[in-house]
């Protein structure tokens, strides 16, 4: 029997060493997605730190004063007062990003010996405004959290909750990059079909298999190699997006990583699929191009499936890239749910199983 | 057909063949690419496989490799059934594919020491480097390298394992004269080294240089199989007496010269096949003066393992 472990280590420092003398393979694991960082963030920096709310105050009182205060206090929201009609208006004009009223009855609900259901604040907003819609309704059901906590314990100090809030920097650079590291991942594994069919087609796989090294360490070895990678890339897109774009990484470290292991394998086996398929470098070149598009615009990961035409939706519902991104997003920066996380790592899971099982019947050494 | 040289190596060494090959057969399709082979090896031999290309050589050596699976037929390699245990006959050759690139952006010390760590006994990659004299490109990636050296460093990737057996598939095909040369210096040096060598080979003069015995194949079938001195006395009792074709010799008259028993012509050579070469040379130089031609630039020699292929093909080897 061959062990697995016999040259696994030589062969994965081998293919690393490969991967990183090829310059072009480089750019595109590391630079590209690097600008699109940079990109999206100069596009999206101006609009991140400030979102225009309108504050229509029907009750006023005391109580829905102090409230407004705290939310004049979160400093990325710009409060702009006005009646329901005209704030309403403005939103569809687009000079408002979201409206928020308080229904006369505040005062009364917001004293100690309050009783019945909870009193509703009403938030307007604009689902095709995804990342205003999404940070503004966070935003909200923090403060109005923390008011809550508040007023069930000690009744006066509202003023307590503003702290709370002021640690939660919320940025739609926040929003975009877990999306691009799911979008290098996705590259990185579907691009693997390339090297892989080249190998093949120059006959170096078969050269490979006229040694003992068993068929096992070889894909392991360009697993882990590619692994490796994403690790690096994921360094590279969260450091730029913490140091320049003051992303703050809020989830459990380790389910984040688990879900970056678990989409880079997801990839990896769809780019083994695409490999078994293409003859040529040139044809796994065209099909790794072809497949990726749909990957990427078919997923909900660069705007939200509510937007797609409605016969795409179902399309979006069974993608992969769907799911990475929305696990990453909800674990690295709280972002709002599609599906619940275990839903997320199922479907990863399935992709995996569907697309190793067919590689491993269709995939040729030589 | 006998083969007394194999009889007796295997004899001298006391051991099975180290390759056994019995009605081996392998199809693609309708076309039967190796088509009953049978042969053995003994230890210590170089043994050729001689054919032109599509002959069924590589289908052969590759099968022998564990690489392609026979449709039939049972193959022994070091005493190993090639169909039920590749793995561990792996272990214990070493190969050189014809067509193998190696990974292009690794230099010649990280592919040997690569290779190396495949198998459970490996050669120091100094030492082999300076085996193929490849020391001044030891830290050159691969794809920098020369056609020979290239060639060079895929033989250094078989001898890793210190094989008991090597598989060397048209180890100097695209290599110039001189790459060829030195190629064969170092197939010879591993002859002298008591190895025992399995090459594929379209070029006559390298069977001829290199190999103890050899096997002619065609059509996925070997035709004859010997040393080269037995395949040519074998087909031809006579030598030939060789010229450059001139028009006052015709074949009638030099069909008529003593011993000649027959005139062909090769390109702008006339060849004369005769089992008298004195009396033939001296009867062609006497007509010769007759014509009063000064020079005809005569050569005698033997037939050629090209000779017995055209005999036993009616083509060419390198058709």
């Amino acid at each position: 029997m061959r062990r697995l472990s016999a040259g696994l280590w030589p062969l994965t420092v081998a293919n690393v060493k490969s991967f990183y003398r090829d310059r072009a393979s480089l750019f595109w694991t590391f630079a590209f997605p690097i600008i699109f960082v940079v990109l999206f963030g100069s596009i999206f920096s101006g609009r991140a730190t400030t979102f225009n709310l309108g504050w229509v105050d029907e009750d006023r009182s005391p109580a829905s004063q102090q409230l407004r205060e705290a939310f004049a206090g979160v400093s990325i929201l710009a409060l702009t007062d006005a009646d329901q009609a005209a704030a309403l208006d403005e939103m569809n004009e687009g000079t408002l990003d979201a409206v928020l009223v308080v229904p006369a009855g505040l005062g009364e609900q917001m004293t100690p010996a309050r009783s019945g259901p909870p009193f509703q604040l009403v938030l307007y907003t604009d689902p095709s405004q995804q990342t205003a819609s999404t940070t503004v309704a966070q935003v909200v059901s923090q403060v109005v959290g923390g008011i809550n906590l508040v007023v069930a314990g000690v009744p006066p100090a509202l003023g307590v909750t503003m702290q709370a809030l002021q640690t939660q920097d919320i940025s739609a650079a926040a929003y975009f990059v877990p999306s691009i590291l799911g979008m290098a991942l996705m590259q990185l594994g579907v691009f693997a079909a390339i090297p892989l069919v080249a190998q093949r087609e120059k006959g170096i796989l078969k050269r490979l298999n006229a040694t003992p090294l068993s068929r096992a360490t070889l894909v392991t070895s360009n697993v882990l190699m590619r692994l490796a990678i994403a690790i690096l890339q994921t360094v590279l897109i969260v450091g730029i997006g913490v140091v320049a774009f003051g992303v703050t990484v809020v989830g459990n470290l380790v389910v984040v990583a688990g879900f970056i292991v678990l989409g880079a394998v997801t990839f990896l086996a769809i780019g083994y699929l695409i490999a078994s398929y293409a003859r040529t470098e040139e044809s796994a070149n065209a099909l790794t191009s072809v497949v990726q598009f749909p990957l990427m615009f078919l997923s909900g990961i660069f705007f939200p499936i509510d937007f797609m035409p409605e016969w795409l939706q179902p399309v979006a519902a069974i993608m992969p890239l769907t799911y990475l991104g929305d696990a990453l997003r909800q674990t690295m920066v709280g972002g709002a749910a599609y599906a619940p996380l275990p839903i997320d790592a199922l479907v990863l899971g399935a992709w995996v199983v569907v697309c190793s099982l067919l590689s491993a019947r269709f995939f040729r050494w030589q | 057909m006998t083969h007394p040289r194999s009889a007796i190596a295997t004899a001298r060494a006391g051991l099975a063949p180290v390759v056994s090959v019995v009605d081996l057969r392998k199809s693609y399709g309708p076309v039967r690419a190796v088509d009953g082979v049978t042969f053995e090896m003994a230890a210590g031999e170089v043994f050729g496989l001689l054919g032109p290309n599509g002959a069924g050589k590589t289908t052969t050596i590759e099968m022998l490799e564990g690489l392609l699976k026979p449709d039939s037929g049972t193959a022994n390699v070091l005493g190993i059934d090639i169909t039920r245990h590749p793995d561990q006959l792996k272990e214990r050759i070493g190969v050189q594919l014809q067509t193998a690139a190696l990974y292009p952006n690794l230099t010649v010390v990280e592919l040997i020491y690569l290779f190396g760590s495949f198998y459970a006994k490996r050669r120091s990659t100094t030492e082999l480097i300076g085996e193929l004299g490849l020391e001044e490109r030891a830290s050159a990636l691969s794809r920098e390298l020369s056609g020979g050296q290239r060639q060079r460093l895929s033989i250094a990737l078989a001898l890793v394992n210190d094989p008991e057996l090597i598989f060397l598939d048209e180890p100097t095909t695209g290599l110039d004269p001189q790459g060829r040369r030195s190629l064969w210096e170092h197939i010879e040096g591993l002859r002298k080294q008591g190895r025992t060598i399995l090459l594929t080979t379209h070029y006559m003069e390298e069977a001829e240089q290199l190999c103890d015995r050899v096997a002619i194949m065609d059509h996925g079938q070997i035709l004859e199989m010997g040393t080269v001195n037995e395949l040519v006395t074998r087909h031809f009792r006579e030598r030939t007496v060789r010229f450059a074709t001139h028009e006052r010799l015709a074949d009638e008259r030099l069909s008529g010269l003593t011993g000649v028993k027959r005139v062909a012509h090769e390109s702008d050579e006339t060849v004369l096949y005769t089992s008298e070469v004195p009396q033939t040379v001296g009867a062609l130089l006497k007509l010769g003066d007759e014509l009063g031609l000064q020079d005809l630039d005569l050569a005698v020699r033997r037939p050629t393992l090209e000779d017995v292929f055209i005999e036993l093909t009616g083509r060419a080897l390198r058709d």
